[in-house]
């Protein structure tokens, strides 16, 4: 150990959750989908959410996304608070900040796998129109469906499907991508082309948190959050 | 290039393209409609001294008063005209200037203007009916001499009701013409326009009496005064209502295309529900969600207007023809404003806008997290669908049955379409209904089958007596008649009316009472009045007791009843009351029973009582068998009735295109679960009888929901009758006739709308139906 050099000064986290509870009124009285969630995520960090099914992982990821409100507790992201957003700013943030990849791939069956890379740029309007298609062919190219551009979602493979979600996902360089189960629907071989890709997007400073069951799907991640009955069992902690 | 999102939206529409065309053709229909009536609306846009010689000293010194803007005089002559095979009563005008443009409209049509001497010209409402015609030579009698004249053109009287409706010949002539037609020479009417356009009838009726009061130093007698409502078109107030009835019904159809709108948006929305959710999570706001699918709603409703604008101009220009020419308006022209195709693509863009406003906002508003765990077509009316188990129906029914209650908000928009267009179309028949019951009524009070109308008035007692004594006639009455006026308290006299003298025993003529009593054996001054006579001269009520001019003459009446006799303003007296100091009463018409009950028997009777009068020296102008008068009579109110029906017709095609999209939509949703019922058996034909049999049950509680539609409908067309023609007893309860006929067009409808949607149930294959999300 070196006794003489500073002291490292940990970096703020990107994403920090501060007792944070989501729950549903049901007629039986209030499920508590999620209570007292204390959770710190850093840049760069590729965060795995487990735990059983209804343990919580995809309403966490859907706070954090933004495209669910919790019901106590506060949710930063890069020191903004998504509590205090107007759901017009969310929707912004959203869409220049966070990437986020389904479990059932979730491309509009009208446009074509191209298309479906430029929807976020055109919400977003971000760059100029022109060279969106250029961008969009670029990313399909790093997913590795380049070829697939101008096919249409239904024409396509599971893996294939995935990996467009992914570019579309990536399509206004977010600091987050948020995957729920991205590897859910893909047979193994896919599944690992896919996770190199997420480890890919890692290594280039990007933050991921990803939603799973299947433990291959682990050892991708840097850390591993366990969620159970609605709290975080272990893997709160940044490791050291 | 579009960007992303709208290519999206034009690639949906374009899925579905059979269901968004057909809300396109709904709302086409429906501007045609409301498009007809605005082009036609846009389209469509005195007072009489009589006196007995008008002279150029008089005229001018009326155009010197400063109150008088123009003024001309006129001299009518009534006379009769021999066309179409019979003798018709006619009217010829004589005009000081015939080409005044600054009273009364008076403009040519057709060929010579004005006319000649020894020629006539007849006006354009009198030549359909009577086969009058340029360039053929009619037989007119005047006075008391005939003459054989040629037509030389048409023109058109806007000042005038339609000849057709009054079943008289109008036709302008020279002054020298009418002299020779036995009328005196000269003028006999002065009519003036006041310079303040603002002044009230009664104003006018104050001015009317210095003219009058001029004409008297002058040294001439005034015997009449006729004051118009002021600034307004003889017919205009009928004009506006039947167009605002009219209109009022086109805003409907207006509104049942919108409720289409809404259904269609809707159920898009609802199959979009987890696209729009990954559209938020992509980043899209509301905003931008909800311009997507409102632009999609304005290019519905302009390529909705784009066909509609031209179809309306082109329906819009014979409409308002036709409408004019019925009630003798003249068209200003036939460009139609920018501002009536301003206004119809305005409402044609806005119509679907504003109708998707609500499920737009509200799919933008849905939890992100509720739609993207939602499989996308959301079922309801689970409840009602678990009550519904009828015993001894089979499953397949009960499926049928149970479907059409799943999407309770889109069968219930559904339902107001077609129960809408269902409660126009009884209330339009109940309209005819009382329409027909107000003509028999009218009618029953007539027990007589010709009326003959004399040039001039003979002995009452010698008309009877000759008419009488004519084989095949069983009965006849003289009616003596005189014009008469109500001289008010303020010393000014209304316009004239007809004062008809009838025995109060009489047999041939019993009006059925409203209000009060009929004439009785006895009575020297009383009067009844007509329901219409009453509402322009509202003093005439019951028990009222009025001063009139009767022939120049002044008296007092007591009003005992009021009678309805159609838009006739006329009043009945004792024939006595009307006598002279001979003690008989002069009359100028006679009516007469027949044994005869069919039509030609009765014209040989007319042929025969014709002769016989001119072999006695009396003069027929005119002979109507009443069969033939009910015929035009009905025709003419019927023809309104058709007007006001017409938007129905509108309604219904909207309706079923509604019902049509529905389906289409219903089935679409149900893909997989038909893909499910063909797994398990079910053959093409079972499918389509429980898509058909679904369809079927929405038209019958269509049909049951248009019944209580109907009565307010019925109130509304029968206040629109009311004041376009007369009041008429519209049954509230819908006829059992109409029901039935409504119930089997629903029948039809249903079936007609459901076909396409069954037969595409039964084109997607099994396995690609299974796999439908």
């Amino acid at each position: 150990m070196n006794l003489l050099a500073e002291p490292a000064i940990p970096s703020p986290p990107l994403i920090a959750l501060r007792k944070v509870g989501k729950a549903y009124p049901t007629p039986s009285g209030e499920f508590h989908a999620l209570a007292d969630i204390d959770l710190e995520i850093r840049r760069g960090e590729f965060v795995a959410i487990v735990g059983a099914s209804g343990s919580g992982k995809s309403t966490l990821l859907h706070l954090l996304g933004g495209i669910d409100r919790a019901s106590g507790g506060e949710i930063l992201v890069d020191g903004r608070s998504l509590h205090g957003m107007s759901e017009r700013a969310l929707s912004a943030w959203r869409g220049r900040s966070v990437g986020i990849v389904f479990q059932f791939f979730q491309l509009l069956p009208t446009l074509t796998a191209a298309e479906n890379v430029m929807l976020p740029m055109d919400f977003a309007d971000s760059g100029p129109a022109q060279g969106r298609r250029t961008r969009a062919l670029e990313l399909l190219r790093r997913c590795g469906v380049a070829e697939q551009a101008d096919k249409l979602p239904a024409t396509l493979s599971g893996g294939q499907q995935q990996r467009v979600a992914v570019a579309r996902a990536l399509a206004n360089a977010p600091a987050i991508v948020l995957a729920d189960e991205p590897t859910g629907n893909l047979d193994s071989r896919t599944a690992e082309v896919l996770l190199d890709i997420l480890s890919t997007l890692v290594t280039e400073g990007r933050t991921v948190v990803m939603v799973t069951h299947e433990h291959g799907a682990l050892r991708h991640a840097t850390r591993t959050v366990a969620l159970e009955d609605g709290r975080i069992a272990s893997g709160a902690a940044v490791h050291a | 290039m579009p960007s992303p999102r709208w290519r999206k939206l034009l690639r949906d529409a374009s899925l579905h393209k059979a269901r968004t065309l057909l809300v396109i053709l709904a709302v086409t229909v429906g501007m045609i409609a409301a498009g007809v009536l605005l082009d036609a609306w846009a389209l469509v846009r005195t007072a009489t001294l009589h006196i007995d010689t008008i002279d150029e000293t008089l005229l001018a010194k009326v155009r010197g008063l400063p109150q008088v803007a123009a003024v001309r005089a006129r001299r009518t002559l009534f006379g009769t005209v021999r066309a179409s095979g019979g003798t018709i009563p006619a009217e010829i005008f004589s005009i000081s200037d015939w080409n005044a443009s600054d009273i009364g409209r008076l403009r040519s049509e057709q060929g010579v203007w004005p006319p000649r001497d020894g020629e006539i010209v007849v006006e354009h409402s009198s030549v359909e009916f009577s086969g009058i015609a340029p360039g053929q030579t009619v037989d007119v009698r005047g006075v008391d001499r005939a003459e054989s004249l040629p037509v030389t053109g048409v023109a058109r009287d806007v000042g005038l009701p339609p000849g057709w409706m009054e079943h008289l010949v109008y036709a302008f002539a020279t002054p020298a013409t009418l002299s020779r037609l036995g009328a005196p020479p000269g003028f006999g009417e002065l009519q003036f326009v006041v310079r303040d356009e603002s002044l009230d009838r009664e104003a006018i009726r104050r001015i009317a009496y210095q003219v009058r009061a001029l004409a008297e130093q002058e040294g001439h007698q005034v015997t009449a005064m006729d004051v118009p409502v002021p600034g307004q078109h003889p017919h205009a107030a009928q004009m506006d209502s039947l167009m605002m009835t009219q209109g009022a019904f086109a805003l409907l159809t207006l509104l049942v295309c919108a409720l289409l709108v809404v259904n269609l948006v809707t159920a898009m929305l609802a199959a979009q529900a987890r696209e729009i959710a990954v559209m938020k999570t992509l980043g899209a706001s509301a905003r931008q969600i909800g311009a997507m699918y409102l632009v999609f709603a304005l290019l519905l409703g302009a390529a909705a207007s784009l066909p509609a604008l031209p179809a309306a101009v082109a329906i819009a220009r014979p409409y308002a023809a036709l409408k004019a020419d019925m009630l003798n308006f003249p068209l200003d022209g036939t460009s139609i404003p920018w501002w009536a195709f301003a206004l119809q693509l305005a409402v044609g863009c806005c119509l679907p806008v504003a109708a998707a406003a609500i499920p737009v906002a509200a799919a933008c508003r849905a939890s992100v997290v509720l739609a993207l765990s939602n499989p996308g077509i959301a079922t309801q009316g689970g409840y009602l669908r678990r009550r519904l188990t009828l015993p001894g129906v089979g499953r397949p029914l009960q499926l049928s049955i149970g479907n059409a209650f799943r999407k309770r908000q889109r069968l219930l928009l559904t339902l107001l379409a077609l129960a809408a267009g269902g409660a126009v179309y009884i209330g339009a028949d109940n309209l005819r209904t009382g329409v027909r019951a107000s003509v028999d009524r009218i009618f029953s009070a007539q027990h007589y089958d010709a009326v003959l109308r004399m040039n001039e008035a003979r002995p009452a007692s010698g008309l009877e007596g000759i008419a009488g004594g004519v084989e095949g006639v069983s009965a006849a009455e003289a009616l003596p008649s005189g014009r008469a006026s109500v001289r008010h308290a303020d010393g000014l006299s209304g316009n004239r009316f007809a004062l008809v003298g009838v025995a109060p025993q009489s047999r041939l003529m019993t009006p059925l009472i409203d209000e009060g009593r009929w004439l009785a054996a006895g009575d020297r001054d009383a009067i009844v009045v007509t329901r219409s006579l009453l509402k322009d001269e509202p003093s005439l009520h019951p028990d009222a007791e009025v001063a009139l001019d009767v022939d120049g003459r002044a008296t007092r009446w007591h009003v005992v009843g009021v009678t309805d006799a159609g838009a006739q303003s006329i009043a009945y007296v004792p024939a006595s009351a009307l006598a002279g100091s001979g003690g008989d009463a002069a009359a100028a018409a006679v009516v007469v029973a027949m044994a005869a009950r069919d039509a030609a028997g009765q014209l040989d009777t007319v042929l025969r009582l014709r002769a016989a009068l001119e072999r006695a020296g009396m003069s027929v102008a005119s002979s109507q068998l009443m069969g033939e008068v009910r015929r035009v009579y009905e025709d003419h109110l019927l023809m309104v009735v058709q007007f006001l029906g017409a938007m129905a017709w509108v309604m219904i095609a909207v309706g079923a295109i509604g019902l049509a999209s529905t389906m289409s939509v219903a089935v679409l949703e149900r893909t997989r679960e038909v893909g499910v019922m063909r797994a398990i058996g079910a053959d093409h034909r079972a499918i389509k009888t429980i898509i058909q049999v679904e369809g079927l049950v929405i038209a019958c509680l269509a049909w049951l929901l248009s019944l209580p539609l109907s009565l307010p409908v019925s109130g509304l067309l029968g206040d629109a009758f009311g004041k376009v023609m007369f009041t008429v007893p519209v049954p509230a309860i819908p006829g059992t006739r109409s029901m039935l006929i409504w119930l089997l067009m629903l029948v039809v409808v249903s079936i007609i709308a459901c076909a396409w949607p069954a037969r595409r149930a039964t084109r997607v294959p099994a396995a690609q139906a299974l796999g439908y999300e």
